[in-house]
């Protein structure tokens, strides 16, 4: 009996070891084994054929990723280089009364300690400049840094930020968009109203036309707050030099926007800072704008050290631009046969803490939230609004995929109510060449109706039906 | 039960940022050999960007793809580009580097001219030769004449140009006005599997045909689909940021914010719709941020399909999916209870 439990608990053994050896095989070396190169390197009979577009021509940057060789920021080291962390605040709305750091420059390794009184001019962002590069008075969302920390490691950077004493004076926050955008909520910034940009798209005349048409629907769709979740975080370094010159190699997808706004925040000529953009391992949106760069920049420039900083996946979250949530009321008026005569949309866009690129993203869900369908009546109001939460941000899609849901959600609704064909419902209403726009645009190169069909007859709707 | 249902997502989007000015500069080098360097400064963000790019470059100066060079993203040494946003690229920094390629390939023409003894305007770049048009017996190769312009004629083939999109302003008051230069259009169908006793939704496959104007490298464009596509259905079924009443994230790590893995991928048909858009370089607009946008409205048309519920907001969580079943179920109880006589379905 109890061989036979040794020879079964031996078993077991055996499979935990050979499932670690196995996971072991499968784990990816930390460094990469150097590559002999061959004398002639194969080149893809695509990349040599004219003419060139039109071509499924491979990637040059393909070969260095199969081989491991892609050279992303955390890959990349300068001689005395070292190693940046910022504090984030931890509460969503608070007035800060003081920061104390000097038990974290106390410690054996930090180098130097950055906050935003510091920073030439603390504000940025894309159209509106109301975010700080670390809360130096406000904390307005709990990812907001506070202080950044340099150290000659990674893991001393982190551990002195909790050295770092920050009092805060609570201030009570807003969360829901919809209790935000009322008049007398609590206000996000020194503003008189939380709803930071707008927009109207109009056209015909919806009420005359929902009078007239036969079925009228009403729904009301949102969705959710969600991340790029690049898999390479957002990195840097930063390197200052004894001509008051920096350089900056950075995940940015932006560098001319981004070089200009260095020098806006560093308070220098745009030609004293360059910035060389690597190979970005994704950016969807959320890599469309500064980060942490300027701090450091500062913190090379006070430590004479190239400075590297990498976000962690924390960081990515709750500091990071995210996706808008939108609550979305969509009213539509259909004629008898399946056409549309009008719709009217509210969208309230949930802007996060800071403006960032919520114009942009505004703007054209707006101008998009009727669908690519004709409708001569329309009326689109958009607004959005601050609140204490992560901010929100470009994302693929500025807003589309948002409507999307909604303006196809009730697009089937309405079929279904009126016994009609999804894929017929948008034959019968889609867009064609020269088609009017909501925004009164003449439309070109239009192949709504094409895409429909392809897809339909790839998927088999007709035969599946 | 398993049930299966399908949905229609269809789209448009547009190509560029809204009215505001977002142009794009390039140069465009020939070599002494024919090959040729690519400055732009834009930047690669994973997308396959560059490659395109070297196409148009490659395209317009009669040569091949691995003939070109790029060099990206210095703000030392590449020449201001808005970026990589907006789906604008290929469109924008696209149209930039053809009439960056076409001013260097004039030069190219001027020099080769006398060596053919035909005016400049007679010739088309083709195959890695400045030929006659409709005379191709009578060509140089483009190495030869670069080398003569090089070395000879003392006029280096070099062309430095930019573009910005046509726009014109919206009215503050109603909106009307012509905010981007092109759009596209693309449809996704999705097919589901519904379990009606845990809520639980399976993506099968995904039929996706999506307009990008002129491909300039269909395997790329593919790529940007099957990519947008695992996003759409994160954005559809599992992906959420949730806060405290603190306002405080509670899942800002990959263990408790769940989003898709290979193992969600469904079986992705593309198609690429024929299209071409004078307004582009060689017809092309762009495909980047469209192919995730239709993916959410299809999936959830095609869980309506399945199981009868509209999901309002998303994600439609297995638990979201489960609740409108039941509740369904019972509103459905209570119809039969206070309608005509007549037999329960179970």
């Amino acid at each position: 009996m109890d061989d036979k439990v040794r020879v079964a608990e031996q078993q077991d053994l055996d499979t935990l070891e050979s499932l670690r050896e196995a996971d072991a095989d499968l784990r990816l070396p930390a460094v990469v084994e150097p590559v002999a190169y061959p004398l002639e390197t194969l080149t893809p009979v695509a990349r040599q054929q004219t003419p060139a577009v039109g071509q499924r021509a491979p990637r040059p940057d393909g070969r260095l990723h199969g081989l491991g060789q892609t050279k992303y920021i955390d890959d990349m080291t300068f001689p005395d280089m070292i190693h940046a962390k910022v504090l984030r605040a931890g509460i969503a709305s608070a007035r800060i009364i003081s920061i104390d750091v000097s038990e974290a420059e106390a410690m054996p390794g930090v180098l130097a300690t950055l906050v935003g009184k510091e920073i030439p001019v603390n504000s940025y962002g894309p159209s509106i400049q109301d975010q700080p590069l670390l809360a130096d008075e406000f904390v307005r969302h709990a990812g907001d840094g506070v202080a950044a920390v340099a150290a000659v490691s990674e893991q001393i950077a982190k551990d002195a930020l909790a050295k770092i004493k920050v009092e805060y004076e609570p201030i009570e926050p807003v969360f829901d968009p919809l209790e935000a955008i009322k008049e007398d909520s609590i206000k996000v910034h020194p503003t008189a109203s939380n709803i930071y940009a707008s927009k109207i798209v109009k056209k015909g005349d919806v009420e005359k036309a929902f009078a007239e048409s036969a079925h009228i629907f009403e729904d009301q769709y949102r969705t959710q707050m969600v991340e790029h979740v690049p898999m390479e975080p957002h990195a840097s370094i930063a390197m200052w030099d004894a001509n008051e010159r920096v350089s900056l190699w950075s995940s940015l997808g932006r560098i001319t926007l981004g070089r200009a706004d260095m020098a806006r925040v560093l308070n220098m000529p745009v030609n004293r800072v360059r910035m060389i953009a690597t190979i970005v391992g994704g950016n969807f949106g959320g890599k469309n704008e500064l980060t942490t760069e300027p701090v450091l920049a500062l913190l090379s420039k006070k430590t004479g050290r190239p400075v590297k900083g990498v976000y962690s996946r924390e960081d990515e979250f709750i500091s990071s631009t995210t996706r808008h949530p939108f609550i979305m009321d969509y009213k539509t008026g259909v004629s008898a046969e399946g056409k549309i005569l009008a719709r009217k949309v509210r969208l309230i866009l949930d802007g996060g803490a800071y403006c960032s690129w919520s114009e942009t993203t505004l703007g054209k869900a707006c101008i998009l939230s009727p669908g690519p369908y004709n409708i001569p009546n329309v009326h689109i109001e958009a607004y959005v609004t601050y609140t204490n939460k992560t901010m929100t941000g470009a994302m693929r899609g500025f807003g589309a995929p948002q409507v999307c849901f909604a303006y196809e959600s009730q697009m089937d609704d309405i079929a279904r109510k009126l016994g009609i064909d999804p894929l017929e419902i948008r034959m019968m209403n889609a867009f064609e060449e020269f088609a009017d726009s909501p925004t009164g645009q003449v439309l070109e190169s239009v192949v709504v109706k094409d895409s429909l069909k392809i897809a339909a007859d790839r998927f088999g709707w007709k035969e599946n039906g | 039960m398993i049930r299966k249902g399908r949905g229609i997502g269809c789209m448009w989007y547009p190509i560029g940022f809204t009215v505001m000015a977002n142009p794009s500069a390039a140069t465009v080098k020939v070599n002494e050999d024919g090959t040729a360097t690519l400055l732009t400064g834009t930047v690669e963000t994973g997308q396959g960007s560059l490659t395109v790019l070297g196409q148009i470059a490659a395209e317009e100066l009669g040569i091949a793809t691995d003939d070109v060079h790029v060099v990206s993203a210095d703000t030392d040494t590449t020449p201001m580009d808005t970026g990589a946003i907006a789906s604008r690229t290929t469109y924008v920094t696209g149209n930039a580097i053809q009439l960056a390629a076409e001013k260097a390939k004039n030069i190219l023409f001027e020099t080769a001219a006398p060596m053919l003894g035909v005016k400049p305007s007679q010739l088309e770049a083709r195959d890695r030769k400045i030929q006659i048009k409709n005379f191709p017996q009578k060509s140089v190769s483009i190495g030869e004449v670069a080398n003569r312009a090089l070395s000879v004629t003392g006029e280096p083939p070099i062309g430095s140009a930019s573009y910005n999109p046509p726009t014109v302003a919206m009215d503050p008051e109603t909106g009307q006005g012509k905010p981007f230069s092109t759009y596209v259009y693309a449809t996704q169908i999705a097919e589901v599997e519904v379990d009606d006793e845990t809520g639980e939704v399976v993506v099968l496959r995904i039929a996706a045909a999506h307009d990008c104007g002129t491909a300039i490298n269909p395997m790329l464009v593919e790529g940007q689909v099957q990519g947008g596509i695992s996003m759409g259905i994160g954005f559809a079924l599992q992906e959420e940021m949730l806060f405290n009443d603190q306002g405080q994230q509670i899942n800002p790590n990959l263990t408790n914010y769940i989003m898709p893995t290979s193992l969600d991928m469904p079986e992705i048909d593309v198609d690429i719709v024929e299209n071409y858009d004078p307004t582009g370089p060689f017809g092309a607009k762009g495909v980047g941020e469209p192919t995730s946008v239709p993916t959410a409205a299809a999936i959830m048309n095609a869980i309506y399909d399945a199981v009868g519920v509209r999901i309002h907001s998303l994600p439609a969580t297995a638990e979201k999916v489960l609740m409108a079943i039941r509740e369904n179920q019972a509103n459905g109880q209570k119809q039969i209870e206070g309608g005509p006589a007549q037999l329960p379905a179970e």
